[in-house]
């Protein structure tokens, strides 16, 4: 086990160290962001005191060696448009962002078991074939325009939930969470609900065709011999072993939430960081597209690292090493 | 309840409190307050250290600056209560007195010659190029030294916002961009990054205190959304109502839509270089005018405002528009050369390019309204003259640095430029003075133009002290660039905003929504 952490957290080195490396070619190929900073009619002289300000006067190498100084010290860099250290921008938004997430997870869990369930334990049945159609549909549909048809049916037109914009705020433990008030939980039931949608569809397909595979396993006749219930059967028998292939993927869909949760946060006016990674593109403020994609790699990486330890404790026949 | 608190929130009135009321929400400040929905969040409240309009609606809000611009683009005194031209390089601004930052501290003329100093080491320093030195005669007296004579230095002022000595010392560089403090008729007082701005009125304020007691400004990227936040209720003005959304919102009895032409003028550069880049031809042809004036013929800007902007757009006269020193009455462009493709042909034929020839525009698809769809117009008009116009179209992040100056790799580019200093002489000395001629002058001058005639009448404007006389000197120049067309004007953007019946809404030249000038009733 302790082997395998040390080869874990090595490995989480390299590919911090080659996201920076990749985000660092890449951006010196989308142009110098001095210029969509100083006004247009800039001298030579003017420009050249904006890039001293900002740090470009460096050649590429040069900024990336000083790069890498810096976070062996502890400091990510500072983004060129809002002047303030990168990571502070992330963290200050990553709470609004994990918190949509975490409900999305949480309606996408709740609504794909029952019903994977059910569609996988009677999979002929015309329910069946109408919660596989649906879920076909929940994969096809695009986020963005969902979350627009829902801002049109239950904003514009129902007026039952606002259109868009985070709720009311507490701070809880330092961190501002705002599904504690029932105003919170108005802002955040939309664009939760879009954001689930397509997890929701791929959980419960997945879970569909687990439970097809294990209840026809023998130890569910031999449950059924037993005289285990019919409820009995599908969830401790047949549920528990179907979920260990979904362990792995609802890790992975949890850090795409997380990652790319942009278009939802665009559209809700949502105030997370995937709208920062956006602007920040569009601004070419490199200092926050790297932090921002070590953060993501790094996040990847530890819910991996989550799932192999889970997946150890949920299925004792798998050893870590 | 088929509303939202923040809705109930921004409005006042029985209504309101009843609503308040009834779904128990926290007491809020008395008095009349709006939110206004923006396209973006502030990225940093330093107004010394930021160039986007968000941030510049912010500064506005919370900073003053000595000379104030108002809606139509006219100049009025704001810190400074009068200024003079003591000789053709020094100015004297005597500054209100008792005026009071949101700490309580007095505004004193030390406040305006750090303002100016802390200008010349930050980002924006070209809002202060024009002031070789500041100086505190006494407390409420400063003058200030041009490098040559600059006959609008009060109307470049009134870009320069004025900040407290004793503050940004105080709290650093950092915290002035996170926690503003200004003599402003607004104070900072919440800003969730990406969620809210709100802004207070201040009370002590030396205009008198605002009429709207509470601002909320919120960063609503897309426009759909926007839309949809007004009509709930969730907001009571919108910023850039999508152009498809205006029928629907205009059709509806409870709200409003603003219209004004902005100061955004699109404008085309042709290279008039012996050699184009992009052109493969021993000599470029649009060195020779008849083909410039070809080119402009050629282009139908009524068709591009009807079909690809829906109407939204303004054919430009001129280069600045008619509220600006330099703009010369009963001169238009498009009665000048009005879209006439025989003679455009007939031009080419003369010029000796009647096969025309292929060159590449540059532009940009993410920065001005419909700029990729104008681009392919323009190459669909174009192609009537024989002209084979490849489109290049980049994001804004590449495009500024690709046609900068020398922009040897362009030959077409089309971008927008905006003067809100009032003056068309910035815009003139900036992209069609001679290049390299002198230092500040045709930084921006992307297709070489160069005629020392036209060069002579900016000298001229830029070595008087009296406004009149560069007023006179900049029309000149404005009829030789008109004859010469080193750049075809297309149309400037029209701003529009939806907003509640209930709320006045002054739309400003410059864009920077003011709440200081609205009210609610």
């Amino acid at each position: 086990m302790f082997g395998y952490v040390i080869k874990r957290a090595f490995q989480m080195v390299l590919v911090l160290w080659a996201v920076s490396v990749l985000v660092f070619v890449m951006m010196s190929f989308t142009g110098d962001p001095t210029y969509m900073m100083v006004p247009l009619d800039a001298t030579e002289e003017q420009i050249a005191q904006a890039r001293r300000l900002l740090g470009l006067d460096h050649s590429h190498l040069t900024q990336y060696r000083l790069f890498l100084k810096n976070v062996l010290q502890g400091d990510f860099g500072r983004s060129f448009v809002f002047r303030q250290p990168a990571n502070s921008l992330i963290l200050e938004r990553l709470p609004a962002t994990l918190e949509i997430v975490f409900l999305a997870m949480a309606i996408a869990l709740v609504v794909a078991i029952p019903l994977g369930v059910y569609a996988g334990a009677n999979p002929k049945r015309a329910g069946s074939h109408a919660v596989m159609a649906g879920s076909l549909v929940g994969i096809s549909l695009p986020g963005f325009w969902v979350g627009m048809v829902l801002i049109f049916v239950f904003a514009v037109k129902l007026q039952l939930f606002p259109s868009s914009g985070r709720g009311p705020t507490q701070e809880v433990f330092g961190i501002r969470v705002s599904f504690l008030t029932w105003e919170g939980l108005r802002h955040i039931i939309l664009p939760a609900v879009t954001l689930s949608i397509g997890t929701l569809a791929i959980l419960m397909r997945i879970i569909r065709a687990e439970m097809m595979e294990v209840m026809r396993q023998d130890f569910v006749r031999f449950a059924r011999a037993k005289g285990v219930g019919q409820r009995g059967v599908l969830f401790r028998h047949g549920l528990k072993n179907a979920l260990i292939p979904l362990v792995t993927v609802f890790g992975l869909m949890l850090g795409d939430l997380i990652a790319f949760a942009t278009l939802t946060e665009t559209i809700f006016a949502w105030p997370g960081i995937g709208k920062l990674l956006v602007d920040s593109i569009y601004r070419g403020d490199r200092p926050v597209i790297v932090v921002y994609l070590m953060f993501v790699a790094l996040m990847f990486v530890v819910v991996n690292f989550a799932v192999d330890v889970l997946y150890a404790l949920i299925d004792p026949r798998i050893k870590i090493r | 309840m088929p509303m939202s608190t923040i809705a109930a929130r921004t409005r006042r009135g029985v209504l309101a409190l009843a609503l308040l009321a009834a779904t128990a929400a926290p007491a809020l400040a008395q008095g009349k307050a709006v939110t206004v929905a923006l396209t973006a969040d502030a990225v940093i409240l330093d107004p010394h250290a930021a160039n986007e309009l968000t941030g510049n609606i912010m500064f506005y809000h919370l900073y003053d600056p000595l000379v104030t611009r108002t809606a139509d683009l006219k100049f009025e005194p704001g810190l400074a209560e009068s200024w003079q031209v003591v000789d053709d390089t020094t100015w004297v601004f005597r500054l209100r007195r008792g005026v009071k930052f949101h700490n309580g501290d007095e505004l004193k003329a030390s406040d305006v010659v750090y303002t100016v100093e802390r200008l010349k080491k930050a980002l924006m320093s070209s809002l202060v190029a024009n002031i070789a030195s500041a100086r505190a005669i006494d407390d409420y007296t400063v003058e200030l030294k041009t490098p040559k004579p600059y006959a609008v230095l009060h109307m470049a002022m009134a870009e320069v916002l004025i900040v407290s000595e004793k503050y940004a010392k105080a709290v650093g560089d950092e915290q002035m961009g996170l926690k503003p403090m200004g003599t402003g008729p607004y104070r900072l007082a919440e800003w969730v990054k990406e969620d809210r701005i709100a802004l207070e009125a201040f009370a002590d304020h030396w205009r008198g205190k605002a009429k709207i007691d509470r601002v909320v400004f919120k960063p609503i990227t897309n426009p759909a959304t926007r839309t949809a936040s007004l009509l709930t209720g969730g907001v009571d003005v919108i910023q850039d109502l999508s152009v498809r959304d205006v029928a629907s919102v205009q059709a509806n009895p409870s709200f409003q839509v603003i219209t004004r032409p902005s100061l955004l003028n699109l404008v085309i550069a042709l290279d008039t270089r012996e050699k184009s880049p992009t052109i493969d031809l021993p000599v470029n042809p649009m060195r020779d005018r008849r083909v410039r004036e070809a080119i402009t013929r050629a282009i139908n800007v009524e068709a591009l405002q009807k079909v690809v902007m829906n109407g939204f757009s303004t054919p430009s006269d001129q280069y600045v528009p008619s509220s600006h020193l330099g703009y010369v009455e009963g001169l238009d462009f498009r009665k000048t050369y009005p879209y006439d493709l025989a003679k455009a042909r007939d031009l080419m034929k003369e010029a000796g390019f009647e096969k025309g020839f292929a060159m590449t525009l540059d532009t940009t698809n993410n920065r001005y309204v419909n700029d990729a769809a104008i681009a392919q117009a323009l190459a669909g008009m174009l192609s009537r003259i024989g002209i084979t116009l490849n489109l290049n179209l980049m994001p804004r992040s590449n495009f500024f640095g690709y046609i900068r100056v020398p922009s040897d790799k362009s030959s077409f580019i089309m971008s927008g430029w905006d003067t809100p200093s009032g003056d068309a002489g910035n815009m003139y000395s900036v992209l069609m003075y001679s290049r390299g001629a002198k230092a500040g002058y045709g930084q921006a001058n992307r297709g070489a133009y160069s005629n020392p005639e036209f060069d002579a009448f900016i000298d001229k404007a830029d070595s008087t002290s009296d406004m009149t006389k560069r007023d006179e000197f900049l029309k000149e120049a404005t009829k030789i660039a008109v004859r010469d067309i080193p750049m075809i004007p297309i149309h400037y953007e029209q701003d529009i905003y939806a907003a509640r019946k209930s709320v006045k809404v002054v739309p400003r030249m410059d864009k920077f929504i003011w709440a200081y000038e609205m009210d609610v009733n």
